[in-house]
């Protein structure tokens, strides 16, 4: 897009935007932290915008076109600070916080201020402890950020772990009932993805010469293909935990459930794209050769995951767990568009791979926006019906206007109706896959599927007869601020695509040029 | 990272006056023994002040001037003592600041509970001196001197205890002790069997002479392995490692806590020190049979700390099985045999000994209070009872677990990559997976501190002296979270101290 005011205004700010991105939420965690109750929510949603509005600018500002050899990969703005220095394998190496970002980058990161910044909103029913919370929230968003920055991979594995601490907290402390053993399972589960993924880091580490961690150099330096191999394996158990991915799925309806309403918004907009994330930069964009080889696996279990989570949410009761199966079958879709891009490439298929690549991306904006609307309703449900079972709940459309509006135009972006994003985001991968392996287009049943439930329960729930007995009070117009806000980008996307392709469409074509 | 080179620059500039006096006063073959033997003079002083008053300004006082005698005298100048029996150098430098700040940590705490009578101070600053020596021996005899110095001592203090339970844990502890001798004993008897000298520097050239001798060499080999065998099952034994960490969890969780904490802290990492300059420098020919022998040591130690740690309730003991599987992670280090892996062992032993002790002083005092043995039920709803101590406890447990909040995220990190570096990534997948492990417990102290709605409203009002010493722990350990450097850069010229 590059405007020149967006660049003005980064170049006046007092130091580089990317550190300060990072820098802001920890300031204004001590500070929450130190106002007490009454101040808490308003420095953490002044700060939380504060970083959105930073994030656009930059969107704004940034220019996403790479030259095919350039030697930094298209990083821009970037930044490190030097923690310490090792000597290992005869060599000197700093441990280094390394930050810079592309089109992919600064389009996650949008999304994860974004994201932050409605959940923070949806976090008006959070009463108790509510210093620690905004604090808490505040380091959880340094983290994400992080994540989407970083170009070291200790840097990216420190983030990756920042993440977890938080979220632990936010999950066992303000969850619902059950939630501690939730927050006990979601943290094994992503430690036992990222440890493995560490010794993958360090194996690639020693088998780089020179040694580094610099992912850029990693990159650029072409490593032997039983190393990609190996290494493309333990990013898969990284990732795939978070993304997640059928088996290393289970953790994911449990948190989801029984986290507090801002808690599963966050989990499901962006926890789960650091998986999606993972596996673009740290596969498909390092090691493109290994993913190519192992394509057709990744692939196949994407289509699998898809149409399994689709049944399972089609059994569920709860309208939060349904939906928290939802995001496993969508983000099934990101993992099918990076698996069919690397083998696209390989078989020359640019065009193809590149639309799968775009497709995988967008689907994570698209689902991260749409997502945290559904999350939003779904909380919102328990407070105006008092249950969030489905068979429970009737006539919602009588008795609960305002609500019912917004839960039926979330859903039917959920499910991928044309005119809202989902739409977008899926047709672009299925074009893509469906020209590499012809049976991708098995994915398309997960759809099906999803149509099929979603419309159901939206007749069970919403425009049935009410139940006479049962006491349903609707949404105030408090409540419904998050989700509306929310609903601008999807529907905004859905007729605009190039706002956020724009800028990924250079970073697939460098990824899959060269 | 300059910084803390240039620090230790200003302090031997500012203490140089200290430093004339110490020149012309003391024999010169006492002045690389001296922070032993300042502490040696100071339980003296401790034993005959401690008849009357609290001796614990007296001991501290102790504690510091020692430190201060090591900061001041440079090792390179005034290293040596004794005919060379007791070396400082940068290795033995790392470990003497470990067993320093280890002993204010225990000196403070010890007031809950027995360090308010002269007796009880003046064994434990004899032990410290005792750890000191070991760490700088170069020589098998004098180490071995210096080694019962360290133990006797304890085996009294853990008897010491509050509860009846503790003369058992402590029979326990000084049996296994001085089987561990013996072997050590007989370890030392081979060496000097083989090479007719007890000194390491000595044994190690004439190892290597033999080795590349073929008529020697195959009636030698045997000999020598069975003496890395001893040496390991006998350092073993007070480290807390497989096949001797039996007597651990019922020792420390018996003792009273500050004596626990010392004996995690401080005398654990002396046996480690010992272990490497018997085998590093002493034994490395024989390396390729050792660090067989070290890796397995290490995956049984970790998952033997792991597995027990799970099953237990009581808090105290979870810890020392902890501690156990905390000695197994080191060992990796020590198993990968670089100058990166000891580097990284030596800086896991000095994080470990910050978080172990804080999380040993914090539940002790928790005892104390509460007069009761402290499980996880005691623990439910800490946040409100005494929000502090929950913060510091869980800040601890979250740093021995390894997530970027303390060093111990680095010194794991470290770990990890050294096994990589010796081409063992299945070692350090093993100890990854073995944290994964961890989780569990670790966990579940967070859970009861945080999660869990309180049972009770009283408030748990822990003493003064070790929460503020706990709080500097912790504020240390934060800060290693940040600049690792400011540790690490020490614990590899420690490191190429032994190596090089």
């Amino acid at each position: 897009m590059q405007l020149a005011t967006a660049t003005d205004i980064l170049n006046s700010l007092p130091m580089d935007v990317l550190p300060l991105m990072l820098l802001l939420p920890l300031g204004g965690a001590v500070v929450a932290y130190a106002l007490g109750d009454r101040g808490a929510r308003a420095v953490t949603l002044l700060v939380s915008a504060a970083e959105l509005v930073l994030s656009v600018v930059l969107a704004l500002a940034f220019d996403p076109s790479i030259a095919p050899s350039d030697p930094s990969a298209g990083m821009q703005y970037v930044w490190s600070v030097t923690v310490g220095r090792i000597r290992a394998g005869g060599s000197e190496t700093d441990l280094q916080f390394l930050v810079g970002v592309d089109g992919i980058s600064v389009v996650m990161v949008v999304l994860s201020n974004l994201v932050v910044f409605i959940a923070v909103l949806a976090s008006h029913h959070i009463h108790e402890a509510q210093t620690m919370y905004y604090a808490l929230l505040q380091t959880l968003m340094t983290g994400l950020l992080g994540v989407f920055m970083a170009l070291d991979l200790i840097a990216f594995f420190v983030f990756w772990e920042l993440v977890l601490i938080p979220m632990f907290f936010i999950i066992g402390r303000w969850g619902e009932e059950g939630c501690q053993h939730a927050a006990v399972k979601f943290f094994i589960y992503t430690h036992l993805g990222s440890v493995v993924m560490l010794v993958g880091f360090f194996v690639l580490y020693f088998v780089a010469e020179p040694h580094t961690f610099n992912m850029v150099a990693l990159r650029n330096m072409g490593l032997p293909p039983e190393v990609q191999v190996g290494f493309a394996l333990a990013v898969f158990m990284g990732a795939g935990v978070k993304l997640p991915v059928w088996p290393l799925h289970n953790w994911l309806p449990w948190a989801h459930v029984k986290a507090p309403t801002p808690g599963s918004v966050i989990l499901a907009g962006i926890l789960l794209k650091m998986g999606g994330y993972g596996f673009i930069r740290l596969g498909l964009w390092m090691v493109p050769d290994a993913f190519a080889r192992l394509g057709i696996v990744f692939a196949a279990l994407a289509v699998f995951t898809c149409v399994y989570a689709a049944l399972t949410a089609m059994a569920q009761t709860d309208l939060k767990s349904m939906v928290a199966y939802t995001s496993i079958n969508h983000m099934s879709w990101v993992l099918l568009g990076v698996a069919v891009a690397a083998v696209g490439m390989q078989l020359g298929l640019q065009s193809a791979a590149s639309l799968a690549v775009q497709g995988a991306v967008f689907m994570m904006f698209s689902h991260g926006t749409i997502i945290s609307v559904m999350f939003i309703m779904a909380g919102q449900l328990k407070y105006s019906a008092g249950t969030r079972e489905i068979p429970e709940v009737r006539g919602l459309m009588e008795r609960a206007p305002r609500l019912s509006r917004v839960l039926v135009v979330a859903s039917l972006a959920a499910f991928g109706l044309p005119g809202f994003s989902g739409f977008v985001a899926e047709a672009l991968v299925l074009f893509g896959s469906v020209n590499v392996y012809i049976w991708t287009a098995l994915i398309a049943f997960g759809v099906f599927f999803t149509v099929g439930y979603l419309l159901w329960t939206l007749n069970r729930i919403v425009f049935s007869d009410p139940d006479p007995e049962a006491e349903v009070t609707d949404a105030t117009a408090a409540d419904l601020i998050a989700p509306v806000l929310m609903m601008v980008p999807v529907l905004l996307l859905g007729v605009w695509p190039d706002l956020v392709l724009t800028l990924v469409a250079p970073v697939a074509q460098f990824m899959l040029g060269g | 990272m300059v910084l803390p080179l240039q620090l230790s620059d200003l302090l031997q500039a500012l203490t140089a006056p200290i430093r004339d006096v110490l020149v012309r006063f003391v024999p010169e073959q006492w002045m690389g023994s001296l922070p032993a033997l300042t502490l040696v003079l100071f339980a003296v002083l401790a034993l005959l002040v401690g008849r009357h008053v609290n001796p614990l300004p007296v001991s501290l006082l102790g504690v510091v001037l020692s430190a201060v005698t090591v900061v001041t005298l440079d090792a390179s100048t005034y290293g040596s003592s004794f005919g060379g029996l007791f070396v400082r150098d940068a290795f033995s430098d790392f470990f003497i600041y470990i067993i320093l700040i280890v002993a204010v940590l225990v000196l403070v705490s010890s007031t809950l509970y027995g360090g308010d009578k002269g007796p009880y101070d003046f064994l434990l600053l004899t032990s410290m001196a005792g750890a000191i020596w070991v760490v700088m021996a170069t020589d098998l005899v004098g180490l071995f001197l210096a080694w019962e110095l360290m133990s006797t001592p304890t085996y009294v203090l853990t008897a010491l205890g509050p509860h009846r339970g503790a003369v058992d844990g402590a029979v326990k502890y000084f049996v296994m002790g001085m089987m561990a001798s013996a072997l050590m004993l007989f370890g030392i008897a081979l060496v000097y069997g083989v090479t007719g000298s007890t000194e390491l520097a000595t044994v190690a050239q004439t190892l290597n002479t033999m080795s590349a001798d073929p008529t020697v060499a195959p009636t030698m080999s045997p000999t020598v392995l069975l003496a890395v065998v001893l040496f390991i099952l006998s350092f073993g034994f007070k480290t807390g490692i497989f096949p001797g960490w039996m007597w651990v969890p019922d020792t420390y969780s018996t003792a009273d806590g500050s004596v626990t904490a010392y004996l995690a802290g401080a005398t654990k990492k002396t046996g480690v020190s010992a272990l490497v300059r018997i085998l590093m420098v002493g034994l490395l020919v024989s390396q390729l049979e050792w660090t067989l022998l070290l890796v397995v040591v290490s995956i049984m130690t970790m998952v033997i700390g792991n597995v027990l740690a799970l099953a237990q309730k009581n808090i105290m003991r979870m810890l020392a099985y902890s501690s156990i599987a905390m000695m197994g992670y080191l060992f990796i280090g020590l198993a990968a045999g670089t100058e990166f892996g000891l580097a990284a062992a030596i800086f896991h032993a000095f994080i470990h000994a910050l978080l172990k002790t804080t999380a040993f002083i914090l539940v002790w005092a928790m005892a104390v209070r509460l007069r009761k043995v402290i499980t996880y039920d005691d623990l439910v709803g800490l946040s409100e009872r005494s929000p502090l101590a929950a913060a510091l406890l869980c800040l601890a447990v979250l740093g021995l677990l390894g997530v970027p909040v303390t060093g111990g995220f680095w010194s794991k990190l470290f770990l990890f990559q050294s096994a990589v570096e010796a081409d063992m990534w299945w070692l350090a997948l093993i100890g990854a997976l073995n944290t994964v492990f961890s989780l569990g417990y670790y966990l579940r102290v967070v859970r009861s501190c945080y999660m869990a709605a309180p049972t009770r409203d009283d408030t748990v009002a822990l003493a003064r002296g070790p929460l503020i010493v706990s709080v500097l722990a912790m504020l240390v350990a934060t800060v290693l979270a940040v600049v690792p450097g400011l540790v690490f850069d020490y614990a590899l010229v420690a490191a190429r101290a032994v190596m090089g």
